[in-house]
C-alpha cells in the first residue's frame, strides 16, 4: 500500500488499510459492526492511516492485508513507518467491536476483537489515545489527515474522539 | 482450512433447491400478510464478505434486519432485510387488525423507530419466512433444520452483516450467498432474504441433493 495523493476520500474495506499524507484526504471505514477500525495519525508528519480489521487471528495468507489483528497490526505499523510516521508520536484511536446480534454460545466476535486490539497494542507498547469500542451500535469512522480529527457516525449521532 | 468447493453443476442443483425454498418462503410471507408476493429467482453466488455487503445495498445502507442462525444437518445464517420504510409498510399491514382504526402508529413519522407490536410482527415475518425456506431444504436432508429465535435490528448493512460474515470467513475467504427479493402486490414492499450456509455444511447438502461429486 502506498501513499495516495489525489483522492479526497479513501475507503478501507473489510480487511484493508489506507494511508495518506494528502491534507485533503479523509480515510473512511463504512458500517463497522464487530470489525475494528484503527486510526493512526502522526501530528508532525501529518500522515494518517486507517486499518479495518476483521478478526483477532486466523490462517495466514487469506483475505486482505489486515484481515487479522494478530498479523495485520504489524503490517499496518510497518506501512506507516515506511511512509515516514514515527511510532513514538503517532496517535492511535480505535472504534468498532460492537455486538448487535447474538450468533451463538460464548463471547461475541465483537468482544473478542475488542480484547484482541487492546492486547495487541499493549504487546507493542502502544496505547490508544481514545476509543469507541464495544456497545451494540454500528459505526462509520473517518480520519481527517489534515488535523487528525477522528469522527464516529452511528444512526443516532456523530461524535469526535 | 475449509475450502468452498462447489462445481457449476453442484451450484445448479443447490440453486434449484434454494429456488423452491425461496418460493415457499415467499408463499409463507404472502399467507401472513394476506398480499400477493412475488419472489424473484434467487441469485446463488460464491463471493467475498465485501460482495455480500454490496449485494445487500452497501455498508452504510440502513435496513431493518431479521436474523436467525440455523443448526442441524445444515448450519449457517439467514437474514431477511427490509428498508425501514418497507418494514413500516409491512408492519402496518400485519398489525392493522390489532389496533383501533383511529389509533395512529406510535412511531408514525419516525422512520427508524418501531414499537413493540411492530417489532414482534416483523420478528414473526422473519420466523415464518426463514422457517419456510429451511423446511423445504430440510425435506431433502431428511432431518429438520432448526432456526434460532429471530432477532430484529435496525442498522447499517455493513454492521449487521459483518458479525455474520466473520463467523464464515475465518477459515475461508469465500461464502456461498443465496439472495432473493420479495415484492408484495399493490403497494410495493421489497425484502431480501440472504441464506449463508457454513462451508462445512455444503458437502452434506450436496450429498443430500444427489449432487455430491458432480
Amino acid at each position: 500500500m502506498t501513499l495516495t495523493e489525489s483522492p479526497t476520500l479513501l475507503v478501507a474495506g473489510i480487511g484493508e488499510m489506507v494511508l495518506s499524507s494528502d491534507p485533503d484526504s479523509h480515510l473512511v471505514a463504512y458500517g463497522l459492526g464487530s470489525c475494528v477500525a484503527l486510526a493512526a495519525w502522526d501530528p508532525d508528519r501529518r500522515i494518517g492511516g486507517l486499518a479495518h480489521f476483521m478478526l483477532p487471528s486466523g490462517p495466514t495468507g487469506s483475505g486482505g492485508p489486515v484481515k487479522f489483528i494478530a498479523t495485520g497490526l504489524d503490517t499496518f505499523l510497518q506501512a506507516l513507518q515506511g511512509e515516514g510516521a514515527n511510532m513514538s508520536r503517532t496517535l492511535f484511536k480505535a472504534a468498532g467491536a460492537a455486538a448487535m446480534l447474538t450468533l451463538g454460545k460464548g463471547i461475541s466476535i465483537g468482544q473478542r476483537n475488542h480484547e484482541a486490539i487492546l492486547a495487541a497494542m499493549a504487546e507493542r507498547n502502544l496505547a490508544l489515545a481514545a476509543n469507541a469500542l464495544g456497545g451494540s451500535a454500528g459505526r462509520t469512522v473517518q480520519l481527517e489527515v489534515a488535523d487528525g480529527r477522528f469522527l464516529i457516525k452511528s444512526l443516532s449521532s456523530t461524535t469526535e474522539i | 482450512m475449509t475450502r468452498l468447493v462447489l462445481s457449476e453443476a453442484g451450484q445448479s442443483v443447490v440453486s434449484g433447491t434454494f429456488s423452491r425454498a425461496m418460493k415457499h418462503a415467499g408463499e409463507a410471507l404472502a399467507s401472513m400478510s394476506g398480499r400477493r408476493v412475488e419472489v424473484q429467482a434467487p441469485e446463488l453466488r460464491r463471493c467475498t464478505a465485501g460482495d455480500v455487503i454490496t449485494m445487500a445495498g452497501g455498508p452504510e445502507y440502513v435496513v431493518l434486519a431479521i436474523y436467525a442462525a440455523f443448526a442441524g444437518s445444515l448450519r449457517g445464517h439467514a437474514l431477511l432485510l427490509f428498508s425501514p420504510l418497507d418494514a413500516h409498510r409491512l408492519a402496518r399491514i400485519l398489525v392493522s387488525d390489532l389496533r383501533h382504526p383511529q389509533e395512529p402508529s406510535p412511531t408514525s413519522g419516525v422512520l427508524l423507530s418501531f414499537d413493540e407490536l411492530e417489532l414482534s410482527a416483523l420478528q414473526e415475518v422473519g420466523n415464518v419466512t426463514i422457517s419456510a425456506f429451511l423446511n423445504e431444504v430440510g425435506m431433502h436432508l431428511h432431518e429438520p433444520i432448526s432456526p434460532t429465535p429471530p432477532q430484529v435490528v435496525v442498522e447499517m448493512v455493513g454492521a449487521v452483516l459483518d458479525a455474520v460474515l466473520l463467523d464464515l470467513v475465518g477459515e475461508s475467504d469465500q461464502v456461498l450467498a443465496a439472495g432473493t427479493t420479495f415484492s408484495e402486490g399493490g403497494q410495493p414492499i421489497d425484502g431480501t432474504l440472504f441464506v449463508l450456509p457454513r462451508p462445512e455444511s455444503l458437502p452434506i447438502l450436496l450429498d443430500a441433493l444427489g449432487a455430491a461429486g458432480i
